[in-house]
């Protein structure tokens, strides 16, 4: 076939060869030159041959220019399109740039952790520290950490917003003429050096909080072996001295023990928040709950005698109103009591104490007296009475001496003891610095990350004192009330930014590592101290890094007995967070009675009113004040929000003329401070409460001026303690103040609001005895099975769900502030909480029944509860909120158009709405620095302005459990994830999992059979069960 | 009073002849504005541009500006909405259901109120709009094919609002409009100017009063009649499901489609009321809009507020028959809750005030009138006010309970809506006639072929 086509071109081409020659001869006058005229025979074969070889010749591209016609073109478009695209307002203005060497340990899209130590307190929990491409995003307990068990407080989940804090100092500053200028921080460890080379007989002051790490005390140790003149005072203004000292001259050891709160059967409280406020609150409320457990119907008893109505005040079973201020003749009266039972006897003469007499003046009940008094006797050994920091020392000595004589010994934690690296200055030693200070003997005074200015005693008169001394140097994050005092204001490392370590119990050692290079020009405090010492340019980034090994090497490893060679050690204790040591615990003595000499017997006599100042809910003493989130968190009991008050009983506050946000004045000792009134249901009578950690007045640009400085009336002398005044002068002050309660306030015992959780169906509670009589109650008297119109949708295979204990919850708010730091909730200021426009996923609702004297007390966590069959969603009318296969209620951000309606119709009230661009709105877009993007959960949308949102059941964290699972091939369980709120819960209240699998542990809370739904009636099908809440009262009370 | 119930009553008094008739009604749009006209524009144009400026801060900053908030997702922005929507009921009731049923006294009112009519609906249009959080979406809202494959929810009230409204507005634009065609050929053929000419040429699209005009043009209008009578119920019907349809106690009742378009037709006939009076006055329609028709609109008003008031005992009677707790504490709540005085002013204003009406002296006094139906305007702001931020503000949850306070921004939209209403009708006044002129003639005297007599005509 080929050869003959072939052939036939050939006989074509020769075909025109001739054809051309006839032409010529036909028609010669056609002719294009002489030589074609002429028919010049070379001429004629080289036109015949036109392609001939050298006549053309194939490009080479040797030869050839570089510029190739095609990239000619290709620059000519992509000059136009720079042209273009160079001349336009180009949208996005940011870098995202892949890794182009991947760190190893470093994964784009998955969460890395690191075990360290929370230095927010003197708890010093463990944490794990989750990152995301390097950058720490949230904080959780660390699970090895025999402490914290993978909880920790709010203060340290919400910590981490500390760290991004735009107001955080980003430079040295040194006071030029009262004001501060910047400046390096070469020239400053010279300027110091100088200073301390001749500060000659004058006393260096270093004022610090309390110390838990080991090798920084190490520091401080050298630094005044080095400066002989130099005194550490180590200071904190909620601390537990009584106590402790009361122990001492019990039992003789230096602190008071752990207790084994999971093994009592009674707990009595006097005027003690365990679970609120107490420095060891977290391991406190972990084995509180373990005793309130419905699943192995474990429950113990607890009482509660306080003044005001503190959160583990609401968690009681049953609940006594007492001015702590009488809280010793309590004690001394139950002694006596106990006494004329012949359940104890003791050297203690009691006889003046009687408990009807108490009951006569504070109009204590005399039943729930009575069934205390039988309870005590009943379990013997088994009860743990426990009372508050704030008391005076014979209320500790008396209770010490009550637990003995019971036998509640037993209950003392034998395995373990707390332990301080340095112990706490008194108040004695604070008042010789002051004096010291005022006579001109002190040339320097280092604030060593503490705040004495807002924190001292007011009749220290600290802030006045402190301008006489020559070098005033802070070392602190935010500029503070004492680094307004300052000549140098040196900015420290965060917590999450250093190295440390700590050790705060027997029986362990914990470490903590950086998990972000310091985000500014700032040092770790330990490692300025450690430059000073080694003179001028001695530092560098790892000072304290390598000064912390070699001090593991010489003095920590070699007494933890370990037989892994050091470096896989000291790396496999990084990775812990947590080395075991085997340091003895201090053994518990036994009780000195002798000490009952310091029990008067006389009837101790209080009159006018008492004030407690107590350390606050969300801000503790003060320090955590610029943290928006926990400003925001409503206190757990009067859901007041941005604010301290004065709360005061009505029956108090009719009596003095005062309503809710009326000011009041406080004087004593001559000290005054004037404070909104807020009338707080359960408080005692003639009694005030107020928390601090308020009225700060330098503490940066969210916690500046918020509230009222209860410090005002702190003293170190007067009261029965610092903490607890008594006969101080109220008095009504006109004008007013508007406090913001992020819940609606109302009159609980209205005709038409009583009991209104109850008879609606939001909460349902029972007693122990009940349940154990009949486990099945709960759901006795329901009359009939609801149906639905339509056919409900089927859900064969996964399908979420969420339980809540309300035995375990205590209100606390630890899911609160994980929700808020996992789900990038804007802070909206307080003006917008007024409004009611917080943009909490989830709330805790607390609800008051009974008399406003005495109230029972209900919590209840409420987030979106993902109603199978949602009332949000069949009137969203652009279906911006649908139904997942996995029973899940979604948000769609993008195709919201924030019509509201799906708010106004879900019967919760658990959809949010952006009314502003939040972020923007408040306090000149604090939260719009770019610092503040670096906090933000990369899973989760950063909301925009006019969208609704809501709790999503923690999505991100299913998608990401589900990739893990598609990764291993595997389906996804429900056990697989964890919320964050479920992940932060201390008590293990809330569960997740899967409703329809039968295997899983969560099969049986979501079917407990003291389950039920909110608002069951609706038959809207939520699915989030709540586990009614037993009282354990006696079963004649109930 | 004997009445001669033989003798059909004359509509246009004062014996004007047709040409009378017809220089009466284009006087406005033959004379120039005086000052008292400017001055009332001045007066609303302001109130305008007030509410202007605030939603363009509304928009800039967002609902934050409002008084919004949880638990009251819906504040004034859905109150102003179906108020308004209420006052465009009476144009549609008044030329589609008054004309089927031959109530000839309905042409003198008739043109106003459907200009009213339209003029409600696009102020009630707006605020959906303008409630929402993100308005630059709002073509969300309607089912377009779009690339994403999205679609809008039909289970949702507020798509059924999205087509009842634009339907609304649409069929009274057009019902308006064919009636205005022989007035707009009368116009162009009374003008000497050039311009006016050519627009009402090309409105009047070619009428020439020719008797097929004439023929085609009845059948059209009782078509339209037709088709927008079902429309006056059904707006407000759907209007109403945006509350019916939720689980909230106040909310959830059936009850409210009669309820709403029995209010909805108060309120209605109450503006027309109010703006009828004046117009009368001030441009000299005294013969045209006689006390008759005033008389006639107060006893509708007289009638539907007391089917307003059964209205509201049933509400009552049904949350206490019902058993259920919650509907039983928002009704108490309305009454005695901190939105009591609301609840109060609106019972006094739609029930209570209205039955002066019975006194034949006071339906036919003009400031009575004016004092009754001004409150009766007042009374049903505040009615869709109590179900919409009391029902809201204590629901199920005492946790989430809350209360709603109006910012002047609020206020400012409010009076900007006002603004945008006054604005249009007085523009109107200027601009079309205000009585149709060909349906006025048909029903002066004289106008009816008559074999009987009875009008002294003959």
């Amino acid at each position: 076939m080929q050869s003959k086509e072939r052939k036939l071109e050939t006989s074509v081409s020769d075909k025109k060869e001739n054809i051309e020659d006839m032409k010529k001869e036909k028609d010669p006058n056609y002719w294009r030159s002489f030589e074609e005229l002429y028919a010049k025979k070379e001429f004629l074969a080289e036109k015949n041959n036109e392609f001939k070889d050298g006549t053309t010749t194939a490009p080479v591209l040797s030869e050839m220019s570089a510029f190739s016609r095609r990239k000619f073109l290709a620059l000519l478009g992509a000059s136009a399109a720079f042209a273009g695209t160079a001349c336009s307002d180009y949208y996005d203005k940011g870098e995202i740039v892949p890794y182009n060497k991947k760190p190893e340990e470093i994964t784009l899209g998955k969460a890395n952790y690191y075990a360290s130590v929370c230095n927010g307190c003197s708890s010093a929990c463990g944490v794990l520290i989750k990152t995301r491409e390097g950058r720490p995003i949230k904080v959780d307990g660390n699970p090895d950490h025999p402490v914290s068990k993978g909880k920790i407080c709010l203060q340290g989940q919400a910590s981490i917003m500390d760290l991004y804090d735009p107001d955080r100092l980003q430079s040295p500053l040194k006071k030029v003429q009262n004001r501060f200028e910047e400046t390096d921080w070469e020239s400053v460890d010279k300027q110091i050096g100088i200073a301390l080379s001749t500060i000659g007989e004058k006393e260096i002051a270093i004022i610090t909080n309390q110390l838990t790490s080991p090798t920084e005390n190490k520091v401080l140790d050298e630094f005044t072996t080095r400066n002989p003149t130099a005194k550490v005072y180590s200071y904190e203004q909620f601390n537990e001295t009584v106590r402790n000292s009361a122990w001492k001259k019990c039992c003789g050891t230096n602190t008071f023990p752990l207790l084994k709160w999971n093994e009592a059967k009674l707990i009595l409280s006097l005027d003690a928040d365990f679970l609120g406020t107490d420095p060891n609150r977290i391991e406190n409320t972990r084995l509180f709950a373990e005793s309130r457990d419905v699943m192995n119907k474990k429950f113990n008893r607890l009482y509660v005698v306080e003044g005001n109505l503190s959160l583990t005040g609401m968690n009681a079973d049953y609940r006594l109103r007492l001015r702590p201020d009488v809280q010793y003749n309590f004690v001394m009266s139950v002694i006596n009591e106990l006494q004329k039972r012949d359940v104890i006897s003791t050297n203690v003469d009691a006889s003046g104490y009687t408990l009807a007499k108490m009951v006569d003046e504070f109009g204590l009940s005399e039943k729930s007296l009575n069934y205390l008094l039988i309870d005590l006797k009943k379990n013997k050994g088994k009860t743990i009475i426990y009372a508050g920091d704030h008391l005076e020392e014979k209320v500790h000595i008396a209770v010490n001496l009550l637990n003995d004589a019971l036998g509640n010994t037993k209950l003392y934690d034998s395995q373990s003891t707390k332990v301080s690296v340095r112990f706490l200055s008194s108040l004695d030693d604070l008042k010789i610095l002051v004096s010291r200070i005022s006579s001109g003997k002190v040339g320097m005074v280092i604030h060593y990350g503490s705040n004495p200015a807002y924190n001292f005693p007011a009749d220290l008169n600290y802030s006045d004192v402190i301008k006489s001394v020559e070098n005033v140097i802070s070392l602190t994050e935010i500029i503070n009330e004492s680094a307004n005092l300052s000549s140098y204001i040196l900015p420290i490392n965060h917590t999450f930014e250093s190295w440390g370590d700590s050790k705060v119990r027997t029986g362990f050692y914990a470490l903590q590592q950086p998990v972000i290079a310091p985000l500014y020009n700032t040092r770790q405090k330990e490692s300025i101290l450690l430059a000073w010492m080694m003179g001028d340019k001695s530092f560098n980034e790892s000072l304290y890094h390598e000064y912390l090994i070699s001090n593991w090497k010489d003095n920590i490893y070699p007494t933890l007995n370990s037989n892994i060679e050091f470096k896989t050690y000291w790396y496999g204790v990084l990775h812990d967070g947590v080395a075991r040591s085997n340091d003895k615990p201090d053994e518990i003595g036994t009780f000195n009675y002798s000490v009952s000499g310091e029990l008067n017997s006389s009837n101790q006599t209080v009159s006018g009113i008492a004030v407690q100042i107590k350390e606050s809910y969300s801000l503790r003493d003060g320090r955590f004040a610029n943290n928006g989130w926990l400003q925001e968190s409503p206190h757990p009991v009067s859901k007041v929000t941005w604010d301290n008050y004065a709360a005061i009983s009505k029956t108090t506050a009719d009596k003095i003329g005062v309503e809710n946000n009326d000011l009041l004045e406080l004087k004593v000792n001559e000290k005054t401070l004037s404070i909104p009134a807020f009338v707080q249901p359960g408080l005692a009578n003639d009694f005030i409460l107020i928390e601090t950690g308020y009225g700060r007045t330098a503490a940066g640009s969210v916690g500046s001026d918020v509230g009222f400085n209860a410090n005002n009336l702190y003293t170190s002398t007067g009261g029965f303690t610092p903490w607890l005044y008594s006969d101080v002068n109220v008095n009504k002050l006109p004008g007013s103040y508007k406090l913001v309660v992020a819940q609606a306030i109302y009159d609980f015992t209205a005709n038409n609001k009583k009991d209104l959780p109850e008879k609606r169906g939001i909460i349902k509670e029972g007693t122990v005895d009940e349940y154990l009589k009949d486990s099945h109650f709960l759901h006795r008297n329901e009359k009939h099975h609801l149906e639905s119109v339509n056919p409900p949708i089927p859900y064969e295979g996964l399908k979420w769900g969420m339980s809540i204990d309300l035995n375990k919850c205590l209100g606390c708010s630890e899911c609160f502030i994980a929700c808020n730091v996992e789900n990038n909730i804007p802070i909206v200021g307080k003006d917008q909480v007024e409004v009611g426009r917080e943009m909490h996923w989830l709330r805790i609702d607390r609800y008051y029944s009974g008399t406003p004297e005495d109230p029972q007390v209900s919590t209840q966590p409420m987030l979106c509860q993902h109603c199978d069959q949602a009332p949000c969603e069949n009137v969203c009318p652009v279906v911006a909120t649908t139904h997942s296969p996995d029973g899940l209620n979604q948000m769609i951000y993008n195709r919201c158009v924030g019509t509201r309606y799906c708010s106004n119709n879900c019967p919760y009230k658990v959809r949010r709405f952006n009314f502003f661009n939040f972020r923007d709105h408040f306090n000149d877009a604090h939260q719009e620095s770019p610092v503040f993007a670096l906090l933000h959960n990369p899973e989760v949308t950063v909301r925009s302005r006019g969208v609704m949102e809501k709790c999503t059941f923690c999505i991100q964290r299913i998608m990401d459990a589900r990739s893990d699972a598609t990764k291993d091939g595997r389906e996804i369980k429900g056990s697989d994830v964890k919320t964050a709120c479920q992940e932060a819960c201390v008590t293990n209240a809330i569960q997740f999992g899967d409703i329809n699998n039968k295997q899983e542990e969560f099969y049986k809370y979501r079917n407990h059979e003291l389950g039920y739904y909110v608002l069951e009636h609706l038959n809207i099908r939520p699915n989030v069960t709540y586990i009614a809440k037993l009282k354990n009262i006696h079963p004649e009370d109930a | 009073m004997a009445v001669d119930y033989s003798v059909e009553p004359t509509l246009v008094k004062g014996r004007l002849s047709l040409a009378e008739i017809e220089e009466l009604v284009v006087a406005p749009l033959d004379s120039k504005p005086n000052k008292k006209y400017l001055i009332a524009l001045a007066v609303s144009v302001t109130a305008l541009l007030i509410g202007g400026a605030l939603l363009l801060l509304t928009f800039y900053y967002g609902i934050g500006l409002w008084g919004n908030n949880e638990p009251v997702g819906w504040g004034f922005g859905i109150v102003n909405f179906v108020f308004w929507i209420g006052i465009g009921h009476a144009g549609t009731l008044i030329s589609a259901i008054l004309f089927l049923l031959r109530q000839k006294w309905r042409t003198g009112i008739a043109r106003f109120a459907e200009a009213m009519t339209i003029f409600a609906v696009m102020c009630a249009g707006l605020f959906p709009i303008i409630h929402m959080g993100r308005p630059w979406l709002g073509g969300y809202l309607l089912p377009y094919p779009n690339q994403h494959g999205l679609w809008v929810n039909f289970n949702s009230p507020l798509v059924w609002d999205v087509f009842a409204v634009s339907t609304y507005l649409t069929v009274s634009l057009v019902f308006w409009y064919v009636g205005l065609i022989p007035d707009f050929a009368t116009l162009r053929d009374r003008t000497v100017s050039k311009i006016k000419k050519t627009i009402y040429s090309i409105f009047s699209l070619g009428w020439r009063h020719s008797n097929r005009h004439w023929q085609h043009y009845e059948k059209a209008y009782v078509i339209l009649a037709g088709f927008a009578t079902p429309l006056v119920l059904s707006v407000h019907t759907i209007v109403s499901f945006d509350f019916a349809v939720s689980v909230l106690p106040g909310w959830h009742t059936t009850i409210f489609p009669p309820y709403f378009v029995a209010g909805a037709i108060f309120s209605g006939f109450a503006m027309v009321v109010t703006v009828l009076v004046f117009v009368r006055k001030i441009f000299d329609l005294q013969n045209i809009i006689t006390m008759d028709h005033l008389e006639k609109m107060n006893k509708v008003i007289l009638a539907t507020s007391m089917m307003v008031g059964l209205a509201y005992g049933t509400e009552f009677f049904m949350a206490w028959y019902s058993g259920v707790s919650e509907e039983q504490f928002a009704f108490v709540n309305r009454m005695f809750g901190p939105y009591s005085w609301a609840y109060w002013i609106m019972v006094s204003c739609n029930v209570l005030f209205p039955q002066l009406f019975w006194v034949r002296k006071i339906r036919r006094s003009i400031p009575l009138m004016m004092m009754i139906v001004i409150f009766v305007n007042v009374g049903m702001w505040f009615e869709r006010f109590v179900i919409i931020v009391t029902s809201l503000h204590r629901d199920f949850l005492p946790s989430s309970w809350g209360m709603f306070i109006p910012t002047m921004y609020d206020a400012g939209i409010l009076l900007g809506s006002f603004g945008l209403f006054f604005t249009l009708v007085i523009l109107f006044t200027k601009s079309l006639p205000v009585v149709s002129i060909a349906e006025i003639k048909a029903v002066s005297d004289g106008a009816q072929p008559s074999h009987h007599g009875g009008n002294g005509y003959e």
